[in-house]
Order: C-alpha cells, then sequence, then structure tokens
C-alpha cells in the first residue's frame, strides 16, 4: 500500500528562505567557532593514533583461558568446532597428564580468515575455556598463514589486561589444583 | 640609489604585474587549506593531518595540513596526463587554460593601493597607480575577462565528447547567462552613486562617503549571490554536481589539466573576494564612513580617513595594525596550545611527535606576537608627525616615498584582509547550504535577482536624485 508522505507545513518566513539561510549560517559558524577555539570533543579519532575502547562483550579476536599452572582450560570436547558455522577451530586432542581430566588440546587453531566473529564457539565451551573479549579488533599479517592462530598465540595473554574483578577471567579454578585455586581464592593472593 | 628612486614609478609599474602575479599564488594555498580547515571545523572533524615532512630529529612538519597542497600539487602533476581518445584533442587541451588565463588577467584592473605621488629631488612629480592598467572602464573590463572564463567550462565540456561533462556544461553557460544579468544590475546601483566605472574612484568615493555596503545592502546581497553563482561555488555548483554528472565538466580531464580547472577555481573565489571587498567593502580605505573626531578646533570634526590622513598618521596607522597583527599572532598560539592540550586528552600513540610540532608552531607564532607588538608600540610611541616634503598635489601633501611605499603596503593588507573575510564568507556559504536544484536556480536567477536588482537600481536612482 502506497505510504502518503504529507508536505511539510511551512511558514512565511521557512518559504522565503532567506532567514533559513541565516539561521544555519549561524549553526555552522557556531560550530566553527566551538571546534576553532577547542571546546568540543570530537566525534572522530584521529585513528591509528587514538583508539576507541571497545567494550569488553565486543567479539573480538580469540583467546584460550588457562589453569593456575598455566595449562589451557580446554578439555578438547569439540563442541565449539562443532557449533562453529565457519569451521573454522580445528582441534587435535591428546590424553591429558591430570587424572582429574580426560583430554586437552595439543594443537588449537583458528582460521581468522575464516572466523565470521559470531561468538557461538564462547556459548558453545562448556567451561568457559575460550572468550572473545580481548578487543583486538585488528589483525594483519603478510599472507594468509598469519592469519591461521596457534593454541600458544591464542594464550599469550596479560591478565593485568583484563578486570581483576572477574575471577573467571584469571587463571580458572579446574583439575588437579582446583582446591589450591580456591584457597588462594578466599586468602586474597589469587591473581 | 639615486637612480632607484628617480625611475620609481618604471620600475614599481614593470615589477607590479609580477608582484601581484606572485601574491595571488601565495594566498591561493592558504585559501584552499582554509577550505579544508573550515569544512573540518564546521563538520566537527579534525582536518587534514596526515600529510607530514619528516626532518631530522623526530619533528614531522604537518604544518596545519598545509603539506597537502605540496602532495596535490606533486600527485596531479605527475600522474599520467590521460587524454580521452574520444576526445577532440585540440580543444581537450586547450580548454583547462582559458580559466586560468582569465584569472590570472583580472587583477590587472583590482585596485590594490592607492596611487603612490612622490617627488623626487630634481625629478618630476611621479604618480603610480594602485592597478597594474588603470583602465577608467575598469569594472566593465573585469567583467568583460572574467566572463570569459566559462568558455574554458563549455569548450573543455564540449571537447570531453562524454555526455556527462556537456551536460555539466550546459549548465555552467546557463548559469553564467542568468548571473551575468543579475550581477551587472546589481552593481549598476553602486556605478549611479559613484558616477565612474574605474575601480579607484569606486573606492576612493567610498571612502569620502561611506562603505558600498552600507549604501548599497540590497546591491551588496546580489552581487555576493551572483558573485557564487559565477564562481560556480555551492549552492550553484550544479556544473560539477557529483550526485548527477560523475564530475560535470571536468569528468574526462585528470592530472595536469585537472589542477589548472582546480587552480582556476580557487583563484576566481579568490578574485570574486578581492572585487566583493573593492566595490563593497571599501578597498583599501581604512574606515567604513569619515568618524567624529572630538578634540578638534570647532568641537567635533568629521574626519575622512583616506590615503592622505593615513599617510599624516603613518606611525599610529602602522602601529596599530602591528599590534593588531601581534594580537592575531598571540591568538593562533593559543589555539595551537589549546588544540595540543585536547589531543593530549585523548592519550594518542604520537604525542611526543606531536607536542615537538605544537612546540615549534607556538614558539614561532609568541615571537611574531611580541615582535609585532613591540615593532607597533614603537611605531606608535616614536612615529611622531611624518615629515613633509614641501610639495603638494591636488590639494594633498606630497611625502617622502618610503612613506608612500609603506602606506601602499598598509593598504594592500587592509584589501587582503577584506578578501580573507570574503573568502571565508565563500567557504562558510559553501559548507552550509545544500546545492539548488537546477530549476530552483534558473527560477531564483530570472524572477527573483533581476527583478530585486532592477527594483534596487530604481530606488537608488529615485535617491540619488532627490539627495542631489
Amino acid at each position: 500500500m502506497a505510504k502518503i508522505v504529507p508536505r511539510p507545513n511551512l511558514s512565511f518566513w521557512e518559504q522565503v528562505y532567506f532567514v533559513e539561510i541565516f539561521k544555519g549560517l549561524a549553526t555552522t559558524m557556531g560550530h566553527a567557532i566551538r571546534n576553532l577555539t577547542g571546546q568540543t570533543k570530537f566525534p572522530t579519532v584521529s585513528y591509528p593514533e587514538v583508539q576507541y575502547d571497545l567494550p569488553r562483550d565486543y567479539r573480538a579476536r580469540h583467546r584460550l583461558m588457562k589453569r593456575p599452572d598455566g595449562s589451557p582450560r580446554c578439555v578438547a570436547c569439540f563442541m565449539c568446532s562443532t557449533a562453529c558455522p565457519a569451521r573454522c577451530i580445528n582441534i587435535v586432542a591428546e590424553e591429558a597428564p591430570d587424572k582429574h581430566i580426560e583430554k586437552r588440546p595439543v594443537r588449537f587453531e583458528i582460521d581468522l580468515l575464516l572466523c565470521v566473529f559470531c561468538g557461538y564457539c564462547v556459548e558453545a565451551c562448556p567451561c568457559d575455556a575460550i572468550r572473545m573479549d580481548t578487543k583486538l579488533a585488528v589483525m594483519a599479517g603478510d599472507n594468509r598463514a598469519d592469519f591461521v592462530v596457534n593454541k600458544e598465540s591464542l594464550m599469550e595473554w596479560k591478565p593485568t589486561d583484563y578486570p581483576a574483578d572477574d575471577t573467571q577471567s584469571q587463571k580458572a579454578p579446574g583439575g588437579s589444583l582446583h582446591a589450591q585455586a580456591l584457597d588462594e581464592f578466599k586468602s586474597g593472593t589469587y591473581h | 640609489m639615486d637612480f632607484l628612486v628617480l625611475n620609481f614609478d618604471i620600475i614599481l609599474t614593470l615589477l607590479k604585474p609580477v608582484l601581484i602575479f606572485a601574491l595571488l599564488f601565495q594566498v591561493l594555498p592558504l585559501l584552499v587549506l582554509a577550505e579544508r580547515r573550515g569544512a573540518a571545523i564546521i563538520q566537527d572533524r579534525p582536518g587534514p593531518n596526515r600529510a607530514a615532512i619528516s626532518l631530522p630529529g623526530g619533528l614531522k612538519l604537518r604544518g596545519f595540513g598545509m603539506v597537502f597542497n605540496i602532495a596535490d600539487a606533486v600527485k596531479l602533476l605527475f600522474k599520467e596526463s590521460f587524454t580521452a581518445p574520444f576526445a577532440h584533442k585540440w580543444w581537450y587541451i586547450l580548454a583547462p587554460a582559458i580559466p586560468v588565463v582569465t584569472a590570472i588577467l583580472t587583477p590587472a584592473v583590482l585596485p590594490w593601493f592607492a596611487p603612490i605621488v612622490h617627488k623626487p629631488d630634481g625629478g618630476a612629480l611621479q604618480v603610480v597607480s594602485g592597478q597594474i592598467f588603470d583602465a577608467n572602464v575598469g569594472l566593465l573590463l573585469l567583467f568583460a575577462i572574467g566572463s570569459l572564463s566559462v568558455y574554458g567550462v563549455v569548450l573543455g565540456s564540449w571537447a570531453s565528447n562524454s555526455k556527462f561533462s556537456l551536460l555539466g556544461g550546459l549548465r555552467a553557460s546557463a548559469m553564467m547567462i542568468s548571473y551575468e544579468v543579475s550581477m551587472g544590475l546589481s552593481v549598476l546601483g553602486l556605478i549611479l552613486l559613484v558616477g565612474d566605472f574605474s575601480l579607484t574612484r569606486i573606492v576612493e568615493w567610498q571612502t569620502y562617503h561611506a562603505w558600498g555596503i552600507f549604501v548599497q545592502p540590497v546591491g551588496f546581497f546580489l552581487f555576493l549571490i551572483s558573485m557564487f553563482a559565477e564562481c560556480n561555488r555551492n549552492p550553484f555548483d550544479v556544473a560539477e554536481g557529483e550526485s548527477e554528472l560523475v564530475a560535470g565538466f571536468h569528468t574526462e580531464f585528470a592530472s595536469s589539466k585537472f589542477m589548472l580547472f582546480m587552480t582556476a577555481e580557487y583563484l576566481h573565489v579568490l578574485l570574486a573576494s578581492v572585487l566583493i571587498a573593492t566595490l563593497y567593502l571599501g578597498g583599501y580605505s581604512l574606515a567604513p564612513f569619515p568618524l567624529p573626531y572630538p578634540f578638534g578646533a570647532q568641537g567635533v570634526e568629521w574626519v575622512v580617513i583616506d590615503t592622505a590622513w593615513i599617510q599624516a598618521h603613518l606611525g599610529h596607522v602602522g602601529g596599530a595594525m602591528l599590534i593588531i597583527g601581534g594580537l592575531t599572532m598571540l591568538f593562533l598560539s593559543h589555539l595551537v596550545t589549546v588544540h595540543k592540550r585536547a589531543y593530549a586528552a585523548q592519550k594518542p600513540s604520537d604525542l611526543a611527535e606531536r607536542a615537538k610540532e605544537s612546540a615549534l608552531f607556538a614558539g614561532l607564532f609568541m615571537f611574531l606576537a611580541f615582535a609585532m607588538v613591540a615593532g607597533g608600540l614603537f611605531a606608535i610611541v616614536a612615529g611622531g608627525p611624518t615629515p613633509l616634503s614641501g610639495v603638494i598635489h591636488e590639494a594633498k601633501p606630497v611625502y617622502p616615498l618610503w612613506v608612500g611605499i609603506t602606506t601602499a603596503v598598509i593598504q594592500l593588507h587592509i584589501v587582503l584582509g577584506k578578501t580573507l573575510v570574503v573568502a571565508w564568507l565563500f567557504i562558510w556559504v559553501r559548507w552550509t547550504l545544500p546545492r539548488f536544484r537546477y530549476d530552483q536556480i534558473m527560477a531564483l536567477g530570472w524572477k527573483i535577482m533581476i527583478n530585486i536588482a532592477l527594483v534596487n537600481l530604481l530606488v537608488t536612482a529615485l535617491i540619488a536624485k532627490l539627495v542631489k
């Protein structure tokens, strides 16, 4: 059905147009003076030098969470690679030395060129081992191989870059060292 | 030295074309920069800040975006000079030159300073005009030459052999014809009052009566709007309306030919600004109307701030202008510091490098400010009555040559200051108003502007008759 857009009812002075020109000129001059004298903060930033602080739930490059001993928290259950619509996660599993943990990944690779950054892997993970809160929105490389990130590079992150009050974001409890991690958490030495 | 003073009129007459040409091409990059920066500050953007010259010592000189002009010129000059295979070659190459040539010819009849009058020892009295070519039909000549520039646009669009170009060229020519009429009629009111086509006479008349904008406000607005149309500027830039015509008349032009079109466009803006400043803002005259001087011999006296007055009070006028310039420099220095602080608040990664450049420019402007204010104060304090040479020419005292030259320099700066104000008006309007539709432009030109101009002319004629 055709939608009828009513014509705006212009007043006499708006139809003359002349007055509106001066109003517009006053608006732009106001902006010019305010910006020239540095009174406003630009909505744009000088991008590579200044970067917006992305929100923590922005789906950026992935990272793998760690246990207190530094080993990956991933149990190689293949849930993420199954959930992945782009099929960009490639996991090779092996038996874990810790008797409380069944498996661990020997290889965990994500092809970032295939990845669509949908976040399904994060939702699918049963033990919160994969996250996308690194804020790394820009990835650069010279060839396709550079964009295939392996387990080591996914685990290269500094705990200081993440909020300390989020216990899950630091060394995660679990496995044989679960009790120790919980003790540390209670005594306040957990970080 | 004696030779130079004795033949001053010949030397200056030979130098004037070179000086004015150099002056125009010095102000042109400033205008381009003002356009870019002005667009940025109106649209809440930081503006051009990428192109930089790296100097030893980790200093990257950005010059507020001035380096972009160099980058543009280099890029456009060294690009492949592509000639469309379907173009009419001879006219296609000739076309971009025409607007530039006309734009370079036009300043010949514009007055840049009052005639320098001086009498060398053992020589005849010399009068050197402030125009390159002192024509008594100056304004007509200016319009005649200025109107030729549309030939370049039309020729270029026709020779391009492309439909978009041709449409742009046709629009340009139709607009030129429409607005030429209202332009001529709007300025006729002023001509009626002055009674002369010579631009120097028009400026002199404004000095002794009032600036054109006060006696002909309607004419000023009509002339301004016509000038926007003549320069193909917003809101009248349908000739290159990129929303429907790709790029209009210069669609098929690239590299140096495109650069010539662009140069001509900005030269036209510059010259239109000078023309408006000359016709309606008093040209090189200092005050908008005769000012009351309360401490005269018979109480309040009306003092005409003309060339003779400036020459008699050279120390005060020059000093005041230097102080105004110095305060402007101080303001610029302040702006540099403010913007550096605002940039530092964003915590950028290149703060140290930017801070170096900011410090350099802030220091430079500060130095200039202090130098100019000190010079100005010295001129005001030390500059007593200007020494007379005892010669009288046309009931005005004739001063030594250095007084004449200094006055000319002061007047040149007055003209340039007014020109920059009008040029900012061009930029300001461009980034405020949307482009008119083509039929709206024609309707405005033929149905409104010409009628108002005719009524204005009639009213001016009646009032002029009644007053006289």
